[in-house]
């Protein structure tokens, strides 16, 4: 049923470099000033992510996590520092890195399977591939049911459904995601983090995920990536050695989460601290 | 909920009958002076002339006597049609009112086409390019507050009296509007449609087709609702000035002015009131409603 989906996996780190797995990112130096800025707002971010590893990046607003997820879209430039993509430079977005946006940025114009077969069409794909695509995409999201609707005729937790199934269709190395579920209430939030986890457990896809939630960190990622502002960069880097899906009430998954959870908290408190000291800048983080 | 509203227009319309009947009734039985402000029954009287019908409605109660001769002061001199019913001369579509709406409208329709383009245009350039803003943006801000009417001795001097003139005077009111509209309704479209189009793919022309311009379309549909109502004010402020061989609307109110016919005065101004309202109405607002209703705003 979801073939479409599994045209590749990510996993196999030996792989051979030729014909390996997509989606392998490398953050080399990226450095960002903005003009008048005294103070680089990102200095030597490096990082590497691997196929189909699950990263979320975590840090105070303000440290450049969702600027360093735009420069993976090829959305912005850093001004110093380069991003590849499986070994190529990126330069400008494209169909292989597709992104699910904050405000969901679904086309109020067109209905929820235009929606989804935006980048196919663009694409050029014929409209009956678009349309069976669409449809799959639309069952593995459930929401079926509402192919034909308006956006505003959604619920949020619908809208940022219809984005991520946006982004299945293309089948992209990379899922992008910019603090995808941070507008949704907690009951809705936490069905999409177990839909996200079936998603991923299936598709098996590199997802670079950004939020301000260390909770919706540990419950979602593979590794995480802790970053701290002024000037940004990464602080640590968690590895979470837990299956997916993960059930968030097993014990011995919290207490995985719990022990992990509490590193992270005292790496925030520790820079909410310094926030503090520097501009009583307090309460970046949603634990 | 339908029938509360309904009680609701029918009560106002009754206030309004109200309101018609007080007047006229002051008029007839104080004998306010007619040629400076008109009853109601004058204006009807004026506009059912102007469709070639000819009314006693204009006349004091008081006014006939049997043998058919005025006493009293008689509203239309020129109208001495006591005592015979409504007279009707040729087809009320050959009429003046007809003709001059039409006139109008052809003019407009004209006028508002080339304005729409230029303003659609140098509106997105100016949302486009910043040198284009820079140099055109403060200029339109400052002409789009100038009066249309001002732009008619400049039509007169630089054009002549003729149908060129008067376009000159629409385009002029309306299109400035319509571009800084467009510029401002464009600017406040959310940048994510824009990374949105780029991530999944749109480039060139389809980035611009597929997403920029429905995108724009709220900041399109205000734009032309307003820019409609300023060519429509600028082209009556253009006819009531520019005597032309083909008569508008506008000139039929300067006609009026010059045979001291208030009740025609009032009674085209209620036409274009009427036309105005109508394309709102009827065109403009399903127009802007239809777009902010698929797009979620305004509900």
């Amino acid at each position: 049923m979801i073939q479409f989906l599994k045209k590749t996996f990510g996993g196999g780190s030996e792989a051979p470099a030729t014909i390996g797995p997509r989606g392998r990112i490398e953050i080399k130096g990226i450095c960002r000033q903005y003009p008048g800025a005294d103070k680089p707002a990102m200095l030597d971010v490096n990082l590497t992510i691997e196929p189909g590893e699950f990263v979320v990046i975590v840090g105070p607003s303000g440290c450049g996590k969702s600027t360093l997820l735009s420069m993976v879209a090829g959305l912005a430039k850093p001004d110093k520092g380069q991003v590849f993509l499986d070994g190529k430079l990126i330069t400008s977005p494209g169909p292989d890195r597709a992104m699910v946006f904050q405000e969901h940025g679904l086309f109020p114009w067109l209905t929820v399977s235009e929606n989804v077969e935006f980048g196919l069409k663009m694409a050029g794909v014929h409209p009956d591939e678009r349309r069976s695509a669409s449809k799959k995409a639309l069952e593995l999201v459930h929401l079926s049911a509402h192919a034909d609707k308006f956006i505003h005729q959604l619920s949020g937790g619908m809208r940022q459904r219809v984005a991520i199934a946006r982004c299945l269709v293309m089948d992209p190395a990379v899922l992008l995601m910019d603090e995808p579920f941070a507008a949704l209430d907690a009951q809705t939030r936490t069905m999409l983090h177990e839909q996200m986890q079936e998603l991923y457990v299936e598709m098996k896809k590199t997802v670079i995920f950004v939020t301000h939630s260390v909770a919706e960190a540990v419950r979602l990622a593979d590794r995480i990536i802790v970053m701290h502002a002024n000037p940004g960069r990464v602080r640590r880097d968690f590895r979470l050695n837990l299956p997916h899906p993960r059930d968030f009430d097993a014990s011995d998954v919290a207490y995985y989460m719990k022990t992990v959870r509490k590193e992270i908290d005292d790496e925030v408190n520790a820079q909410a601290g310094a926030a503090r000291r520097l501009s009583e800048g307090v309460g970046n983080y949603e634990i | 909920m339908r029938s509360e509203n309904f009680k609701r227009g029918l009560q106002v319309t009754l206030v309004w009958l109200l309101i018609l009947a007080l007047w006229e009734g002051a008029y007839r039985l104080f004998e306010w002076r007619c040629y400076v402000f008109p009853a109601p029954s004058h204006v009807l009287d004026s506009l059912l002339h102007l469709l070639g019908i000819k009314t006693w409605f204009g006349d004091p109660f008081w006014a006939v006597d049997a043998a058919g001769k005025s006493q009293a002061f008689v509203m239309n001199p020129n109208w001495p049609c006591h005592g015979q019913g409504l007279q009707v001369s040729g087809a009320i579509w050959n009429s003046e009112l007809p003709a001059a709406v039409g006139t109008s409208l052809l003019r407009l329709l004209l006028g508002f086409s080339i304005s729409v383009v230029l303003g659609l245009l140098i509106g997105l350039a100016m949302f486009r390019f910043k040198f284009v803003d820079a140099l055109l943006g403060p200029v339109f801000l400052g002409l789009q507050t100038l009066p249309s009417v001002c732009w008619v001795p400049l039509a007169v001097l630089a054009l002549g009296i003729n149908e060129t003139g008067i376009l000159f005077v629409t385009v002029m009111g309306s299109f400035f509007s319509i571009a800084i509209t467009l510029r401002d309704g464009l600017r406040q479209t959310p940048t994510i449609y824009r990374s949105a189009g780029l991530v999944f793919g749109a480039h060139g022309i389809r980035f611009y087709t597929q997403v920029m311009l429905p995108a724009g379309l709220p900041a399109l549909a205000s734009s032309l609702r307003s820019g409609f109502s300023f060519a429509w004010r600028s082209l009556m402020g253009g006819e009531l000035i520019f005597v032309l061989k083909q008569h508008g609307v506008g000139h039929l109110l300067a006609v009026g002015r010059e045979f001291g016919d208030v009740g025609q005065v009032v009674g085209v101004m209620f036409i274009m009131v009427l036309i105005g309202m109508a394309a709102d109405r009827f065109l403009f607002a399903p127009l802007e409603k239809k777009v902010q209703s698929r797009f979620g705003l305004g509900q």
